[in-house]
């Protein structure tokens, strides 16, 4: 650190404190790459992937009570659901239940909204499909939630 | 037949030196595969060692640990549609990468892999490496021309201003080792095996040789060699941001892959010169510090312990394979890999090989440093401007290259003057 920058110039002192610096990042387990379709990548809590609607566990019935916050919490209002009011326990149930992942961006604000959070964004990430059929989620297939692709040759 | 190649294997003469047509064309024919396989190894380890330098892993899919990555370019570059721009002059076009890379190979022809292990002996041995490794720069002025656009045309200019200012500088080094070799015969020598030789009877690399100066001159080549071949971080012809591609924006398919074989012969080729003249060529390390049979013995045993483990980290790679049935071609091809290595190294041990190989061993590993410094700079240091670049040849590598020849040459010459003076005095 005292040298004089004349000295440290000739010496190349610069220089080779960055070759240390490279030097020193060779080990190949400090590679932060991930092998994706080998192993899982790391996915951060706060993600917002596959939107998915949860049902009560120990009753199975679902949890959403057609409040319609989330429909209307929707910028782009690809959400649309219907209920009817079941006379047996008087609670309103769904009916039908349309979510179009093809539209939407993952602000997450339906989920905000939801009164009994029912509805969330999951951390599912491979949503690709090959048409747009697939794109629009029924009740079904929001509560099954997604599984995990494997990819085999 | 047998008796004479016998007789040829057990004789210490270069084909050239024993007249042989024939043992001089395997002997360029088994250069020619050995550079070939060099450079096809290098790529790999570029791409893999810049990766883990940049926090990466490289390629890793095509073959275990991206192995096969190299021939599935190779390949891929064989089958593409091989264009000439319309505008471009063909002749010349086509003529360009032909030039580049004979020259760089032609340059191997004096490269001593070992006392027997040269094509030929010329008594210009050095003096012929330069020449024809600066005709290359024709090569490029040639692309650069010829493609008729300005990237191309630019690129060229750079990289021929560039490689014939650091010419200079680089002469200037390679003449201080020239000047050492004479220091106890008298005689100087220019000759690849005759300067090797020099450095075995003085018992000293010429690196280390009256230190600094030595160093000094081996210091001011390896930088002017990195500008020579258009490498980082003087690789401005081939500024990427700037220039697309350089003098070869315009090649593709087998002629592109033409002049990356040849830029990287070329890499090969001023390392190896480097190597003869500062760092002991084919001499193992210590050759007189630590000498003896025994010593000779255990570095005997050292290149066959090299392949041994090669094959040991083949072998772990292949344990530490992922357990699934994608993956098990790869697997037992990276485990049959390093039985193949172990097996080489097998056959290093015979006492015959052993003896013979010994010499190309040491060179390819020195020569394997340069390129490992080659691929660290690369990950290392940023790209030059170009007035810098001018600026680093010509007012500081020359001057230098110039004072440490003025300070060889009086060194060198210190015992006779220091007796005149004093014949003078007394």
């Amino acid at each position: 650190m005292s040298l004089s920058p004349l000295i440290r110039k000739i010496l190349l002192v610069d220089l080779i404190k960055g070759l240390k610096v490279t030097f020193d990042y060779q080990k190949p387990s400090e590679a932060i790459t991930e092998q994706y379709p080998l192993e899982r990548p790391v996915i951060f809590e706060r993600y917002r992937g596959q939107p998915r609607l949860k049902v009560d566990p120990e009753s199975g019935s679902s949890m959403c009570i057609v409040c319609n916050l989330c429909a209307l919490a929707c910028p782009e209002q690809l959400i649309v659901v219907k209920g009817e009011r079941n006379p047996a326990t008087k609670r309103k149930e769904p009916v039908s239940w349309t979510y179009d992942l093809s539209r939407c961006m993952f602000c997450g604000l339906c989920a905000e909204a939801c009164s009994t959070d029912a509805l969330e964004l999951t951390q599912d990430f491979e949503m690709a499909l090959y048409s747009r059929e697939g794109m629009v989620l029924d009740q079904a297939a929001l509560e099954r939630g997604q599984e995990p692709v494997r990819y085999v040759k | 037949m047998l008796d004479a190649i016998t007789n040829y294997l057990h004789s210490s003469a270069t084909p050239g030196e024993a007249g042989s047509m024939t043992w001089a064309t395997i002997y360029i024919l088994i250069i020619t595969i050995g550079i070939s396989l060099a450079v096809i190894s290098m790529n790999w380890l570029e791409r893999k060692i810049l990766a883990h330098m940049q926090i990466r892993l490289g390629p890793m899919r095509v073959g275990p640990h991206g192995l096969l990555q190299p021939f599935a370019d190779a390949l891929k570059l064989l089958i593409k549609e091989d264009i000439i721009p319309e505008n471009a002059d063909k002749l010349v076009f086509w003529m360009a990468p032909v030039v580049v890379t004979m020259t760089s190979f032609t340059t191997f022809l004096v490269v001593p892999f070992g006392r027997q292990h040269a094509v030929t002996d010329m008594n210009i041995g050095i003096l012929f490496m330069l020449g024809v490794s600066s005709l290359g720069v024709l090569g490029v002025i040639m692309g650069g021309w010829s493609s008729n656009s300005h990237y191309p045309l630019m690129g060229g200019l750079r990289s021929s201003a560039q490689m014939v200012s650091y010419e200079v500088a680089m002469g200037l080094a390679i003449v201080c080792a020239v000047l050492m070799t004479s220091l106890q015969t008298g005689t100087g020598t220019l000759s690849m095996i005759g300067i090797v030789q020099a450095q075995q009877q003085q018992h000293v690399w010429f690196i280390f040789k009256m230190f600094p100066l030595g160093f000094l001159a081996f210091a001011i080549f390896a930088i002017a060699m990195v500008a020579e071949t258009n490498r980082a971080p003087f690789d401005l012809p081939e500024a990427e941001s700037e220039l697309v591609a350089g003098f070869h924006t315009e090649y593709s398919g087998f002629r592109w892959s033409l002049f990356f074989l040849a830029e990287y012969a070329a890499m090969l080729a001023v390392s190896s010169i480097a190597v003869t003249l500062w760092l002991g060529g084919w001499m193992r390390p210590f050759p007189t510090w630590l000498h003896g049979p025994i010593w000779n013995l255990a570095f005997s045993y050292v290149p066959a312990l090299t392949f041994l483990v090669l094959a040991q980290l083949c072998f772990v790679g292949a344990a530490r394979m992922p357990k699934i049935p994608q993956m098990r071609i790869q697997t037992v091809g990276l485990g049959a890999f390093g039985a193949l290595l172990g097996l080489v190294a097998l056959v290093l041990l015979l006492p015959g090989v052993n003896e013979r190989v010994q010499d190309i061993y040491w060179f390819t590993v020195k020569v394997a440093f340069f390129m490992y410094l080659y691929i660290w700079y690369r990950g290392t240091f940023p790209r030059y401007r170009f007035d810098q670049l001018m600026k680093v040849g010509w007012k500081i590598l020359l001057p230098t290259g110039l004072g440490v020849l003025i300070a060889t040459a009086i060194a060198g010459l210190f015992p006779q003057i220091s007796s005149a003076i004093l014949g003078v005095l007394q």
